[in-house]
């Protein structure tokens, strides 16, 4: 039997997983490791009724826009709740955001009523107010906040909503009953990696696209770990197709992840690089702490299961298939892997469960799968956990596309892809300067597949457009396909590979295009570099803005304190210069143009919320910006030599 | 069949005897006396587990020996080592197999110490009739001595086996790193040590395996499977629920076979000993085989049960021991609604 919920809008999903599932946990909250809050699917539906009546008291007409301004924690999902029940749409940001973001989000989508997390907000909203004329209701999650004069608590409104409801007000019911496919789900604003905020319009039906359409065999006995910002449209997804199976949604912290792990077992998990990037990290380095005989099993388990899972790969067709391979050589190379896997099968067996599952368990042992999206995941890393058997599923998308485009799959897990599109999906590979269509196309050897170019997607999924921006909608947005930006081909096997952001593209002097991620990546695997972005658009040559890692610079006996410490220090320089040559060279198959010719040690990493995108990743023209200065001084040399 | 050159030299049997220890160390240092305690706190599943073990287990020997017609010695080594308690390796085994992790470890804990008492009484059970075979033989040949089994010595080398038991546990507690290492060395040494005793029995006695009767092959197949078969289908019988189903199948079929090489080695002399050290080697090797395949299919078709029981564990780990996880209607087959274990009533933590 089919437990699986399929409407037409998130409003009657809510609906039907309260009646389906009732009284099943549907969302979790820490209140110590091992001591969690429950809300069961019916709770949670009764109460988003009395909240969304209370915000209808306040005046919150069907198609308004109401603003949800927080990090993790119920009262968002609660407050969500509210906002689709009463036919409204969201606007949600976290509370890492600038006065100013704050202000041209709120003015720009035209809100009146708005949700903030804490009582710090709740008076920088009270200090912007007078330049927010609309700005009517401000409710404040926070229950020790001191409610300020003329905003409310979210208690009061609930309470408001619940005495209506007992005396028989049933106008939310009457709302969820006109919500319309082509509805305002959600209205995002994305810092993103490039310039002022944009409105994207998500509809119910591209909620409901994604919900449907997601790879995965999960069902009630799911426990799904909450871990990315909610209001990120990746991790709402997930949390909305859990809701579609009955699963539980357990919110965690990247700072109580790996205990969260191993107490909550989860069986998936919306992911981003970085958390994959830190438990390798831990996890190597517990394996360099543990006794050597177990470290030589680690390493015998893990090369058995290398040849094990890549002769898998191969036999299944399931490798990165860059290249049209002709039948006479997957004839020639077919038994070889057919007698490596046998051969390997039986001591693969062994170590596998005698020294693997133990790595599992580190991150609960139960994963049936993890989406990883947000960011490229580094080759090494995809690898290492795909070895061990932990299914790192690598996802493409944006927020644009709500946000799903492509996705591995447990039956489609070919490492350095992000996997097939989506089953409704439609891709196309376009020469970004000609406007050619690359793939598909007919007249070209295998229909286009293995060439490069921009990424183009027409779907259920893609966004109604940037919202009051038609010019901006326009040129992203023709005949239904959206421009993505980002570079990338098709591989033998249908599967999407990414290659690089088209505009993150390093154009030097010399007329070279150099793709700056893969290089990135490339060097990050040396663990004395923490972060790296390269520069040097119009410039002579390839530069790097450099961040040391200090524990590794510790661990060699370096006595810094700080960064900023290990920065002056020229050691650090020459360790890393070497590092990086290690990394970069000729001899790894980089061209000469790709070297990196000098660079600059900083003296502060890279933070969240300035440099990096809530998904770690680099906002390389604020990177840009911030560190002109040092830029140019990079570059000085090349001035004065000429 | 003639067995006229000896099955192992000195050399061999010293790598056997460390092989031995090696395992027993593992075994120990992952025991922990809570786990002695757990025996006696839920005494219905060892229990059971227990008739299944040394009830079953030596009437299945028996039969295959008694109707395959085995020859004597042969049948004497099937029996002994249908009589065996557990061993660590049907631990991994139920743990992969999706079964309880828990009870397992009980039943191997519980019959570790309880075979010291039923092994004997069990062999003076199974054994007459093929005692007398081999007495006759012997009377017949010349020099008229009589086969006994030496129970005095089994005793005493079961004793010797919890030497190093008792060791690994005093290590765990000494030194965890060292005991995991322990633990993690021993199956791979006695993947090793194995092989290495079928390589060269090839080598050395290339014939020994065409030699060997058919029978004989059925039976050391056969007793592992029929194991898993009716330990499974036993302690439904007896009201199980599917998890620990997986377990008492696993723990019933799989024996410890270290203590049949030492048990045989140190109690058992020729004409008999190599016949029967022929068998524990095959029985030992099928065994892996065997249990991995049936591993195999009790972690698919107890993907589903095992999830829900999962699930509980950890509801009740999280929103308290009292907490009560309702599906819905149609979801869980009718079977599991009635387990415990299962999330339609508060249940205990469980492994």
């Amino acid at each position: 039997m089919d437990f699986r919920i399929k409407t037409s809008n998130i409003a009657l999903l809510y609906k039907g997983a309260a009646e389906q599932f009732n009284s099943l946990p549907a969302f979790a909250t820490r209140e110590s490791a091992l001591k969690w809050k429950p809300v069961s699917y019916k709770e949670l539906y009764e109460q988003g009724l009395n909240l969304a009546t209370g915000i209808i008291e306040l005046g919150v007409k069907a198609r308004d826009h109401v603003g949800l301004f927080g990090d993790n924690r119920f009262e968002w999902i609660l407050s969500d709740y509210a906002v689709q029940l009463s036919g409204a749409a969201d606007v949600p940001r976290g509370r890492d955001l600038s006065d100013e973001e704050l202000y041209y989000i709120i003015d720009h989508a035209g809100i009146e009523v708005a949700f903030v997390e804490t009582e710090k907000l709740q008076n920088r909203l009270f200090a912007l107010k007078n330049r927010l004329p609309d700005l009517r209701e401000i409710i404040v999650y926070d229950p020790k906040a001191k409610i300020a004069q003329g905003a409310k608590s979210l208690a009061e409104v609930y309470a408001l909503g619940e005495s209506l409801r007992e005396k028989g007000d049933r106008r939310a019911e009457e709302r969820i009953e006109n919500i319309k496919p082509d509805d305002l789900f959600t209205l995002i604003y994305t810092s993103g990696t490039t310039g002022t905020p944009k409105g994207v319009m998500l509809t119910h039906a591209n909620m409901i696209s994604q919900v449907n359409t997601l790879p995965g065999d999960h069902n009630m006995n799911d426990r799904v770990l909450s871990v990315l910002p909610i209001w990120h449209i990746f991790e709402r997804v997930v949390e909305m197709y859990t809701i579609s199976f009955g699963g539980c949604t357990y919110y965690s912290s990247i700072s109580n992840l790996g205990e969260d792990m191993r107490n909550i077992e989860p069986t998936f998990m919306a992911s981003a690089p970085r958390l994959w990037e830190k438990l390798h990290e831990r996890i190597i380095k517990n394996i360099k702490a543990s006794h050597p005989v177990r470290q030589i099993l680690f390493h015998i388990a893990y090369f058995l299961s290398r040849q094990y899972t890549v002769s898998q790969y191969y036999m299944t067709n399931k490798y990165l298939k860059l290249k049209h391979e002709p039948i006479w050589k997957r004839v020639l190379f077919m038994p070889f892997h057919f007698l490596r896997w046998t051969l390997v099968v039986p001591w693969y067996g062994f170590f596998n469960a005698a020294v693997l599952e133990r790595i599992r368990l580190g991150a609960g042992g139960s994963l049936k799968a993890t989406i990883s999206g947000g960011g490229a995941l580094p080759m090494h890393i995809d690898r290492f956990f795909n070895f061990v058997g932990i299914p790192v599923l690598e996802g493409y998308g944006m927020t644009e596309t709500s946000p799903v485009i492509s996705c591995r799959s447990n039956d489609n897990l070919v490492l350095g892809t992000v996997g097939p599109p989506l089953s409704d999906t439609e891709i196309q590979i376009v020469d970004p300067e000609t406007e050619a269509i690359i793939y598909p196309n007919a007249k070209r050897a295998h229909n286009g597949k293995g060439l490069r170019g921009e990424i183009w997607v027409k779907g259920p999924q893609v966004m109604k457009g940037y919202y009051r921006e038609p010019e901006l909608t326009q040129s992203t947005l023709v005949d239904g396909w959206l421009r993505t930006g980002d570079l990338g081909m098709m591989t033998h096997n249908n599967c999407l590979k990414i290659l690089g952001r088209s505009k993150a593209t390093i154009v030097l002097s010399s007329g070279e295009n150099v793709e700056p991620e893969p290089l990135e990546m490339k060097i990050l695997q040396s663990s004395y570099i923490e972060q790296i972005m390269l520069v040097g658009q119009d410039r002579k040559f390839l530069g790097a803005l450099v961040v040391p890692s200090l524990n590794e610079f510790r661990q060699v006996g370096f006595t810094e304190k700080t960064v900023k410490d290990l920065s002056e220090n020229p050691a650090t320089y020459h360790k890393i210069k070497e590092e990086i040559r290690l990394m970069v060279s000729a001899s790894n198959g980089f061209k000469k143009y790709e070297q990196i010719r000098d660079f600059k040690i900083l003296s502060d990493s890279f933070q969240v919320g300035h440099e990096l995108t809530n998904l770690f990743k680099l906002k390389r023209h604020v990177v840009s910006d911030k560190f002109g200065h040092v830029i140019n001084d990079l570059f000085s040399k090349e001035l004065t030599k000429n | 069949m003639e067995f006229n050159t000896q099955l192992l030299y000195n050399h061999d049997q010293a790598l056997l005897a460390i092989m031995i220890f090696v395992i027993m160390l593992g075994m120990g240092a992952s025991l922990t006396v809570d786990d002695f305690k757990a025996v006696v706190r839920k005494p219905r599943g060892v229990f059971i587990g227990f008739l299944s073990q040394f009830g079953l287990m030596p009437l299945i020997a028996f039969t295959l020996a008694t109707v395959l017609n085995f020859p004597p010695a042969f049948a004497i080594s099937l029996i002994l080592i249908g009589c065996l308690p557990g061993g660590t390796t049907s631990n991994m085994f139920t743990y992969f197999s999706r079964g309880s992790v828990a009870l397992s470890i009980s039943m191997t804990t519980a019959s570790t110490i309880l075979a010291l008492l039923m092994m004997p009484i069990l062999l003076k059970l199974y054994t007459g009739g093929f005692i007398n075979q081999i007495t006759a033989s012997l009377q017949a040949s010349d020099s008229g001595a009589e086969f006994v089994i030496p129970t005095g010595n089994i005793i005493s080398s079961l004793v010797m086996i919890l030497v190093p038991v008792a060791l690994g546990m005093w290590l765990k507690r000494k030194s965890p790193d060292w005991a995991k290492t322990a633990e993690d060395t021993a199956g791979f040494v006695a993947i090793l040590v194995i092989l290495y005793l079928l390589g060269t029995a090839f080598i050395r006695h290339g014939g020994l395996f065409a030699q060997t009767p058919w029978q004989v092959y059925v039976g050391a197949v056969g007793l592992g499977l029929s194991g898993f078969l009716f330990g499974y289908w036993f302690s439904r019988l007896l009201g199980m629920f599917p998890i620990f189903q997986r377990a008492v199948s696993l723990e019933t079929g799989i024996q410890n076979g270290p203590v049949s090489f030492a048990v045989i080695l140190l109690s058992f002399a020729e004409p008999v000993q190599s016949q029967m050290l022929w068998l524990a080697i095959l029985y030992s090797t099928f065994i892996v085989m065997t249990s991995s395949f049936i591993t195999l299919y009790y972690r698919n078709t107890g993907k589903f049960d095992y999830n829900i029981h999962k699930n509980t564990v950890i509801h009740n780990r999280l929103f308290g021991s009292d907490y009560v996880t309702h599906y819905p209607e149609g979801f869980l087959p009718a079977r599991l609604l009635k387990d415990p274990s299962q999330g339609s009533s508060p249940s205990q933590r469980r492994g």
